[in-house]
């Protein structure tokens, strides 16, 4: 565990180093303003809520979080510093961990750069504070599913662009999942509504934290991060 | 005895075998130069000892410990530079060798003196405040050989550390490695032979995943000067199977390779059995078969050549 926290404390310095860390933040930025002031009205709408971003906010994700996470492992393996790492007295979970960590800071980080939105909500009317910490809280947890996922991929590839593109693929093919399929076999909309990664952030983002919705980020995050432990393991096949 | 064992190792990557049954040893305190030509396995083999990688077949025990076994174990007594030194390079150098010491799991007590300890070993101490990226490759390869000591290990695995230097960086390397290897066991691949000379104890030769040598600089020289080549140059409007052919009828002639038309010459090397000089019968002879002869002479091979005549590809 130790291994782990020190794995993570350079992995989240390093996303400082990097110039995508603030590009990507920069875009997450400009993109929920645009929508927070302008899509919505809402000043028009006289309305002290942040539901309309919180409505985007996991599509953005979609996008957003594979930039973050694609470098974590395919970075590494491209430069050889992965060999150097896991020649160090550490094991494969450690390092996954860490980097998961580091990560999440990051996620973190993204989040209170918004802060400034229900300060502005606050500051104008009387929130409704349920939905808002809900909201907050279910964004770290589809982002947390996003990044897990984005880990896997780094880690199945040294090329961080395969690494996105497989990660945006995923949360793309989950975000849509209950949106397109869903409404073309009814019969299965309640299946596939369940497997949505939104579906789940809708109903915590109404303030009604379900251990149902719990369950299913944390477990979807958890398998993610264990095919990526397995996946630096692959190495070791003796083939 | 014996730090590292190698014991018959097996790695394929699918089809092809990159090592077909490697074993040698490495005695503690010892420096043992892995020669082969580039592919010839070399690199494989290191991964494997450092536990990067994991062997089709065959074992690596460091210290007594199987390094896929006791992975862990193992790795906390080898220092390890991987070809090219990769590092991270938007780190500080000062900051680099501190996460190093942190991840090796040396104390916060002792990890300053030990950063200023390898800094000062590796000539790191004005660049300290760098970041990695900025400096030039020798000085980058003195980063990862800081980092592989930081722990002190008893064995060093450096895979090509003075390739792409120039001459006094590489200098200044292989006296590092010199006096590093005055305490530890340190395996240094290389393919350049004057280093091996400069640096190692021992060598070990391989070649298409094969071990062709094992053995000092002056034992592989003895072993070649034991039987070297008769070179033999003539002309002549016969056959060159003919002349193979009577060369190899002499007394004491184990072999005859045509080496083909050099220069209009008839090329022959010629293997004999005996330790006696058979050049004034050969002389004889091909006078008496009415050839000219132009050249011969046997060769007492030095490193370079046994090198090339091991590792020639056949």
């Amino acid at each position: 565990m130790r291994s782990t926290w020190v794995i993570a404390k350079r992995e989240f310095r390093s996303f400082f180093d990097s110039p995508i860390a603030y590009v990507a933040i920069t875009v997450f930025l400009i993109i929920t303003g645009v929508l927070f002031f302008l899509a919505d009205d809402f000043f028009a709408a006289n309305e002290a809520t942040l539901r309309p971003l919180f409505e985007w906010v996991p599509l953005i994700f979609v996008f957003y979080m594979p930039a973050i996470s694609m470098r974590l492992l395919s970075e590494e393996r491209r430069s050889g510093t992965f060999e150097l790492l896991i020649t160090m007295p550490i094991r494969e979970h450690e390092v996954i961990l860490g980097k998961y960590l580091a990560a999440l800071g990051f996620l973190v980080v993204t989040l209170l750069l918004t802060l400034p939105y229900p300060i502005i909500v606050a500051a104008v009317g009387t929130p409704d504070w349920g939905p808002m910490i809900g909201g907050y809280f279910g964004l770290f947890l589809v982002g947390a599913v996003y990044l897990g996922v984005g880990l896997m991929t780094s880690a199945w590839t040294h090329n961080q662009i395969i690494s996105f593109v497989l990660a945006l693929l995923i949360n793309g093919f989950f975000y849509f999942i209950d949106k397109l399929i869903g409404v073309v076999w009814a019969g299965t909309r309640d299946v596939f509504a369940y497997l949505s990664f939104d579906q789940h952030f809708q109903t915590i983002s109404r303030g009604v934290i379900d251990t149902r919705n719990l369950v299913f980020y944390v477990s979807l995050s958890a398998a993610s991060v264990l095919i990526a432990s397995y996946s630096l393991r692959r190495r070791l096949w003796k083939g | 005895m014996a730090m590292i064992e190698v014991e018959d190792l097996h790695k394929n990557y699918g089809l092809v075998e990159a090592l077909r049954g490697v074993s040698f040893k490495v005695d503690r305190g010892e420096v043992l130069g892995f020669l082969g030509p580039n592919g010839a396995g070399k690199t494989t083999c290191m991964k494997i000892i450092t536990g990067f990688l994991a062997a089709t077949k065959g074992t690596v025990r460091v210290d007594g410990m199987d390094v896929h076994e006791h992975g862990l174990e193992a790795k906390t007594r080898i220092g390890y530079l991987p070809e090219n030194a990769p590092l991270y390079h938007e780190m500080r150098v000062i900051d680099y060798l501190a996460y190093a010491a942190e991840i090796r799991g040396i104390k916060k007590s002792r990890r300053s003196a030990k950063m200023n300890e390898v800094a000062a070993s590796c000539n790191l101490k004005d660049v300290a405040g760098k970041q990695i990226g900025t400096l030039s490759k020798g000085f980058r390869q003195r980063v990862g050989l800081a980092q592989a000591l930081i722990h002190d290990p008893e064995v060093l695995i450096l895979d090509e550390p003075t390739a792409g230097l120039d001459p006094n960086q590489i200098v200044e390397i292989r006296e590092l490695v010199r006096r590093l290897g005055r305490q530890r066991t340190i395996i240094l691949s290389t393919h350049n032979l004057p280093e091996v000379l400069q640096t190692c104890d021992r060598m070990v030769i391989i070649h298409q995943g094969k071990l062709v040598a094992d053995g000092t600089p002056s034992e592989l020289e003895q072993s070649a000067a034991e039987d070297p080549p008769i070179v033999v140059k003539l002309k002549t409007d016969e056959d060159r199977a003919v002349v193979t052919k009577r060369l190899r009828g002499l007394s004491g002639v184990a072999k005859v390779e045509d080496r083909g038309v050099v220069d209009d010459l008839l090329t022959f090397s010629l293997n004999t059995g005996t330790t006696d000089d058979l050049r004034p019968m050969i002389a004889k002879e091909i006078t008496a078969a009415g050839w000219t002869l132009y050249e011969l002479k046997r060769d007492a091979l030095d490193l370079e050549a046994i090198f090339r005549r091991l590792t020639q590809q056949i």
